[in-house]
C-alpha cells in the first residue's frame, strides 16, 4: 500500500464509488476506504434506479463517463421509460435492479481500476495541515495522507435506527455507525442537521402465491415495456425483461391497525426527531395525514433472480416488528407471507450544505469534498451525480485544473447542486423536474449533446464512447439539414416543407419517413435517440427557443462571480439580516446571490452595483 | 434582482397634489424614449425647457440632463404635464412602451446612491426598497386592506398555482394511481382565469380602479383621540366616536383635501392586546396599514404618561414617516419626562389643528414617494395582468392542440411570474409543499 494518494474517498455507496472511479479514470491514485467490499454499491432501500427527474441525473452521469447508466444497463431485470405518452423533456428512464449483481457489477469494474487502492477499515478522523485537508486516520490508528478527501457516508455520521420502541445506533440495518468521523467533521465548526428515512419490510418471496393472487383479483402484474430503453449511452442493444412486479392495495383495516398502534411509532411519539422526505410518506404518514384516502398502492418488487427478498415498495414505517407482521398478514394476497425482517426508520447527521462550493468542496477546509446524503439528499442519483462531480472536482484541484461546475442549464446535476449551496436542506433532497426552470432543454435524449464534451476535455470520457458521439452529432446536425430544407406532400396533396409539417400536432417523424418523402440517417443501436433529437429540435423549436432565451436573459448575473472573500458586510445599506444570509451561503455568483431563500431583489442589486465597483 | 442599468420611469410629483405633474425617466434610453414620446427626431437639448405634446395633444414641457449632471448621475429626462392622474398615467403607459421599467419606489434615490450623488444617510428610502422582500409586497398588503384589485388578482393568481402544481404533479408522478388534472379541466381553468383578468382589465381601463392621494394613517392606543381627529380631518362625522375603548373595530378610509392635498385618510382600531377576536382582527390591519402608509400620525394622550400600548408603537412606526400629535391639550399635561417631542392639539377645542394640517403637507410635499400611488399601482397592474394574459392563452392554445404538460406550464409559469410581481413570489418548494399536502403520493 502507498502512503500517500491524490483522492481518498470515505465510503464506497453510489456517491463514492463514481468519486473514486471519476478520480482514477482522470490519473489520480485513490483510496478508497470501505467498511466491506461485499458492500460497494448496496442498496440498501428501494431495488430501483432511475424514474422521473432521476432518470434524467443517471444519463447525465453515463453522458460525463460515469457508471450509474452501465451498471443498471448490465444488471437491471425490469425496465420501463416514464411519461411515455408526453413529451420527450419528460421521458424517464426507471429499472428494477438485481441488487447483489448491481453491487458486483461496480466492485468489478473498480476491482480492475489499477490506481484504486482499497482501504478496508473504519475512517475516523479528517488530518489537517495549515487548514488543508492532509490525511485521513482509520480509528485503527493508521494513517493515509492525500491531497483531497472525498467524505461519502450517507447515513452513518451518528446514524440512529428505529424499531417501534427499540432503538440502535446503526448506518444501515446491521451496519455500526460512525461516531468519530462525525466528531471529527463537526470539530470543524460546519453547521449541522437532522434527517429521517426509511425502509418497508422485506418478505420471503418463496412465501407468496402470486398467480393465487392475481386469480383472485388482489395482485395486479406490472410488466416492463416491450420495448426495453436502456440508460447508457454506450448500450449496444436493448436490455431484457426478466421479471415481473406487483401492484397491490392497503386496505381499510390495514388503516384500522395503524391508527390503533400509532403511539408505539417512534415517528408520531415524538421518539424521532429528524425530518423526513414529504415524498416518501411512511405507512403511519399516509395514513394519519390522509384519513380520506382508502387505499394506498403498493408494489411488490424482487431485490434480485436469485434473491429470497421482496420489497414493499410503499409499505415503509417503524412500528415494532410484531404490528409489522400483523400488518403485512393483514394486506390481501399476503396472509401467510413470511417476513425476513422489519422495516426501520433511521436517523442520521447532515452537514448544511450552504457549507460547500459549487464544486462539493468545503468553505471552510481547502481538498475536503462531501458528496451523497452527508448533504442531505435522499436517492442513489443524486448521491452518485455529486459522487462524480466530487471525484471530478478534486481530480481537477490535486491536477491544478478549474472545478466543473454545471449550470442550471446545463444540467440537473448542475440544479441539485445549486440549489444544495445556495438554499441548504431542511428535508431531504429528492430531484423533481419542477425543479428545473428550463425543463424542455434539460431532456434524456440530448444529455450527451450537453455534457459529453465536457467529460472528454477533462479527460473522463473514453475513446469509444467519444467516437460514437462525434458519429450521432453529426448524424444528427444532418437529419436537421434534411428537415430544414426538404419538403413533403401532406394527406391532401399539398406539397410543405419538411419542418412545418413536423410542427403540425398530429404529424411525426416516423410518419413522414413512412410516407416516403424524407428519409433520416440513423444507427442501428441508437435509431430511437437519433429520430428522437431530430424530432424534437425541429417540432418544438418555438418552445425551445423561448427556453433559450430566457437562459441567455439570466446569464448576465449567472456570469458575476463574486470573489470568495466578499465583504458583505461592507456593502451599504444592507441590514443585518441580509449580511447574515449572504454570508452563510456564500454564493459564488450574482445568479446564485439571487436564489438565496429570503434575500430581497434590491439586496442583490446594490451586491451587483458594489461589485462593479471593486 | 433587478438591473440597476436599464432606463426606469416613474411619476416624480406627489399624488393628488393638482396643477403641475413630472414625470421622470432615468438611464441610458431615457432621452431616446422622452424623444419617442413627443415624436421629436432631434435630441433635446440639455437643460432647456422644451415645449412639446403627446399623443392627443395633452401639451408637456421636456428637460434633459445629460450624464453625470443630474439628480441620478444617469441621463434624465424630466416630463411636466397637467398634474391629473389619467394624464401622468397615460404618460407613464406609453413611455413603458417606449422600452422603459417603471420604477421600484425609492428607486431613483437608490441609482442616485449608487451612482456617489447621495450618501445613504439621506436616501431613507433605499432601506425600505432593500427591505422589501418583493418591491410590491408593501403595496399589496395595504391593498388586501381594502379588498380590492390586489386580493381579485391574488385569488385568480392562487387557482392558477393550483392547477400548475397539479399539472406539474402529473409529470413528476405518473405512476402514483392519481388523476391530478385532465386537460380539458386545466383548459377550463385558464378559460376562467382569462376571463377574470378581463374583467379587471376592463374596470381598470374605465379608471375605476385609479385612487388618489397619499395615504395617511391615524394610529394609537385605545382612546387617546383618534376617530375624533379622524373627523375633525374630515369635518364629518364617519367614525362612530364613543368613550368605549376599542370603539373602531375596523380600518376606515375617507378621501380628505388637506391643506391642498388630496388624500386618502385611514382611521385605525386603537392597537391593544384584546381577546375580540372581531377587534384582534382591527389591531392586525391597523399594524399592517403602519407598514405601508404613507405618512403616519401617532396619536398620544398629552393628560397621561406613556403607557405600554403607546411605547409599543412608538416603536413600530420609528421607522416610518411620522408624525407624533400630542391630543388633550385642554387638559392638564401629564406626560412625564422623556416623553418624545411632538405636535400639540386639542381635537375638542381646535388648539393646534391648523399646525398639523400643516405638518402633514409638508411631509408629503418632498422627497421621492417611498411607495407607489395608485395611479402607478394601476398602470402597473395593468402591464402585468396584459402580460399574465397573453401567456394564459399561449398556454390555451397549447392545450387545445393537445400537446402534454410541460408545454403550457411554460406560459403558465410566465404568467405566474407576471401575478406573483403583484402577490409575492412563490418557489419551486412552495409547489412542491402544495403537491405534498394535496396528495399523499410517494413510495
Amino acid at each position: 500500500m502507498i502512503s500517500k494518494l491524490d483522492v481518498i474517498v470515505v465510503g464506497s455507496g453510489h456517491a463514492g464509488v463514481e468519486a473514486a472511479w471519476a478520480a482514477a479514470r482522470l490519473g489520480c491514485s485513490v483510496g478508497l476506504c470501505t467498511l466491506s467490499r461485499e458492500t460497494v454499491a448496496h442498496m440498501p432501500c428501494n431495488p430501483a434506479v432511475g424514474g422521473t427527474a432521476k432518470g434524467h441525473m443517471v444519463r447525465e452521469i453515463d453522458a460525463l463517463g460515469g457508471l450509474m447508466g452501465r451498471a443498471i444497463d448490465a444488471t437491471g431485470i425490469q425496465f420501463k421509460l416514464l411519461n411515455r405518452s408526453r413529451g420527450p423533456a419528460v421521458w424517464s428512464p426507471r429499472a428494477q435492479a438485481d441488487k447483489p449483481r448491481y453491487g458486483k457489477w461496480v466492485r468489478a469494474v473498480l476491482e480492475g481500476e489499477p490506481n484504486i487502492h482499497w482501504i478496508i477499515g473504519r475512517a475516523g478522523r479528517i488530518l489537517l495541515d495549515a487548514g488543508r485537508v492532509s490525511g485521513l486516520a482509520l480509528e485503527d490508528g493508521s494513517v493515509y495522507r492525500c491531497r483531497a478527501l472525498v467524505v461519502t457516508t450517507g447515513t452513518f455520521l451518528n446514524g440512529l435506527v428505529h424499531v417501534g420502541q427499540e432503538q440502535r445506533p446503526a448506518g444501515r440495518a446491521d451496519e455500526p455507525p460512525s461516531r468519530d468521523l462525525a466528531e471529527s467533521i463537526k470539530a470543524l465548526g460546519m453547521r449541522w442537521g437532522r434527517l429521517k428515512t426509511g425502509t418497508p419490510p422485506r418478505l420471503a418471496k418463496g412465501s407468496i402465491d402470486f398467480e393465487d393472487g392475481v386469480k383472485r383479483g388482489v395482485f395486479h402484474v406490472e410488466h416492463g415495456d416491450a420495448d426495453p430503453v436502456p440508460f447508457s449511452f454506450t448500450a449496444t442493444g436493448a436490455p431484457a425483461n426478466q421479471i415481473a412486479c406487483h401492484l397491490l392495495h392497503t386496505t381499510e383495516r390495514v388503516h384500522e391497525l395503524v391508527r390503533g398502534s400509532i403511539d408505539q411509532s417512534p415517528l408520531f411519539n415524538g421518539q424521532i426527531a429528524g425530518i423526513g422526505p414529504r415524498y416518501c410518506p411512511s405507512l403511519e404518514d399516509k395514513v394519519m395525514r390522509f384519513p380520506d384516502r382508502e387505499r394506498h398502492q403498493l408494489f411488490l418488487e424482487p431485490e434480485g433472480l436469485d434473491v429470497e427478498e421482496i420489497y414493499v415498495n410503499g409499505f415503509s414505517m417503524s412500528l415494532p416488528a410484531e404490528t409489522q407482521r400483523q400488518l403485512v398478514h393483514a394486506l390481501p394476497g399476503l396472509e401467510s407471507a413470511r417476513m425476513i425482517r422489519p422495516g426501520y426508520a433511521v436517523e442520521y447527521d447532515f452537514v448544511q450544505p450552504t457549507e460547500l462550493k459549487s464544486s462539493l468542496e468545503t468553505h471552510r477546509v481547502g481538498g475536503l469534498y462531501f458528496a451523497g446524503q452527508i448533504n442531505g439528499t435522499s436517492g442513489y442519483e443524486e448521491a452518485a451525480g455529486q459522487g462524480l462531480l466530487a471525484g471530478i472536482n478534486a481530480s481537477q484541484a490535486v491536477n491544478g485544473r478549474n472545478s466543473v461546475v454545471l449550470g442550471r442549464n446545463q444540467a440537473y446535476l448542475g440544479i441539485m447542486v445549486d440549489d444544495l449551496v445556495t438554499k441548504g436542506c431542511l428535508e431531504p433532497y429528492r430531484m423533481f423536474t419542477s425543479r428545473a426552470e428550463y425543463r424542455l432543454l434539460l431532456r434524456t435524449d440530448n444529455a450527451d449533446l450537453r455534457l459529453t464534451r465536457i467529460g472528454r476535455d477533462i479527460g473522463l470520457v473514453d475513446d469509444s464512447r467519444w467516437e460514437r458521439f462525434e458519429q450521432r452529432r453529426i448524424r444528427l446536425e444532418t437529419n436537421l439539414d434534411r428537415l430544414r430544407r426538404g419538403w413533403v406532400r401532406l394527406e391532401d396533396g399539398a406539397r410543405v416543407p419538411a419542418a412545418q409539417a413536423l410542427r403540425r400536432p398530429e404529424l411525426t417523424l416516423e410518419g413522414l419517413i413512412a410516407s416516403g418523402d424524407v428519409v433520416m440517417e440513423t444507427a442501428e443501436s441508437d435509431r430511437l435517440l437519433d429520430l428522437t433529437s431530430a424530432q424534437t429540435t425541429v417540432k418544438y423549436e418555438g418552445y425551445l427557443l423561448r427556453q433559450e432565451q430566457a437562459v441567455a436573459r439570466a446569464q448576465g448575473a449567472e456570469r458575476r462571480t463574486i470573489p470568495q472573500q466578499f465583504p458583505f458586510e461592507r456593502v451599504p445599506g444592507l441590514s443585518r439580516e441580509m449580511i447574515q444570509r449572504f454570508s452563510e451561503a456564500r454564493p459564488e455568483t450574482l445568479g446564485q446571490a439571487q436564489r438565496i431563500p429570503g434575500v430581497t431583489p434590491a439586496a442583490v442589486a446594490v451586491v451587483g452595483a458594489y461589485l462593479d465597483r471593486l | 434582482m433587478f438591473s440597476t442599468s436599464d432606463t426606469i420611469v416613474a411619476i416624480a410629483t406627489p399624488a393628488g397634489r393638482g396643477g403641475l405633474g413630472v414625470v421622470r425617466l432615468s438611464g441610458p434610453d431615457a432621452l431616446r424614449i422622452a424623444c419617442a414620446l413627443v415624436g421629436r427626431d432631434t435630441p433635446f437639448t440639455p437643460r432647456y425647457a422644451t415645449f412639446a405634446t403627446i399623443g392627443g395633444g395633452d401639451q408637456v414641457v421636456v428637460t434633459a440632463f445629460a450624464s453625470p449632471q443630474s439628480y441620478t448621475g444617469e441621463d434624465v429626462a424630466e416630463v411636466s404635464a397637467h398634474g391629473s392622474p389619467v394624464v401622468l398615467a397615460e404618460i407613464l403607459r406609453r413611455a413603458v412602451g417606449a422600452g422603459s421599467r417603471l420604477a421600484e419606489p425609492g428607486e431613483f434615490t437608490l441609482r442616485a446612491f449608487l451612482n456617489g450623488k447621495l450618501d445613504l444617510i439621506q436616501a431613507e428610502a433605499v432601506a425600505d426598497l432593500i427591505e422589501a422582500v418583493t418591491p410590491l409586497q408593501a403595496r399589496a398588503a395595504f391593498d388586501q386592506l381594502e379588498g380590492t384589485l390586489t386580493r381579485a388578482i391574488g385569488a385568480i393568481e392562487r387557482d392558477l398555482f393550483d392547477v400548475m402544481a397539479r399539472l406539474e404533479a402529473s409529470l413528476d408522478f405518473p405512476d402514483e394511481g392519481y388523476h391530478f388534472l385532465g386537460a380539458q379541466e386545466a383548459r377550463a381553468s385558464i378559460g376562467m382565469a382569462i376571463e377574470r383578468i378581463d374583467a379587471l382589465l376592463a374596470r381598470a381601463a374605465r379608471g375605476r380602479l385609479v385612487r388618489e392621494g397619499a395615504q395617511v394613517a391615524i394610529v394609537g392606543a385605545p382612546n387617546v383621540g383618534k376617530s375624533s381627529l379622524f373627523n375633525t380631518l374630515l369635518n364629518a362625522n364617519r367614525a362612530i366616536v364613543t368613550a368605549v375603548p376599542g370603539t373602531t373595530r375596523d380600518v376606515l378610509t375617507e378621501r380628505a383635501d388637506i391643506g391642498g392635498l388630496a388624500l386618502l385618510l385611514i382611521d385605525t382600531a386603537g392597537i391593544r392586546e384584546t381577546s375580540d377576536e372581531v377587534e384582534r382582527e382591527g389591531v392586525h390591519r391597523a399594524r399592517e396599514t403602519v407598514g405601508v402608509a404613507d405618512l403616519v400620525l401617532q396619536v398620544l394622550d398629552r393628560s397621561r404618561p406613556l403607557g405600554p400600548e403607546d411605547r409599543d408603537l412608538l416603536g413600530l412606526t420609528v421607522a416610518r414617516r411620522r408624525l407624533v400629535v400630542w391630543n388633550k391639550s385642554d387638559l392638564a399635561d401629564n406626560r412625564g419626562a422623556g416623553a418624545p417631542e411632538g405636535i400639540e392639539i386639542s381635537v375638542r377645542t381646535g388648539a393646534g389643528v391648523g399646525a398639523l394640517v400643516e405638518a402633514v403637507s409638508d411631509a408629503l410635499g418632498s422627497t421621492e414617494a417611498r411607495r407607489d400611488a395608485p395611479t402607478v399601482t394601476n398602470v402597473r397592474h395593468t402591464i402585468l395582468l396584459g402580460r399574465a394574459r397573453e401567456s394564459l392563452s399561449h398556454a390555451a392554445s397549447a392545450l387545445d392542440e393537445g400537446v402534454s404538460e410541460e408545454f403550457p406550464l411554460v406560459d403558465l409559469q410566465d404568467a405566474s411570474h407576471a401575478l406573483q410581481e403583484i402577490t409575492g413570489r412563490r418557489t419551486p418548494d412552495d409547489l412542491l409543499r402544495h403537491i405534498f399536502e394535496k396528495f399523499c403520493i410517494g413510495k
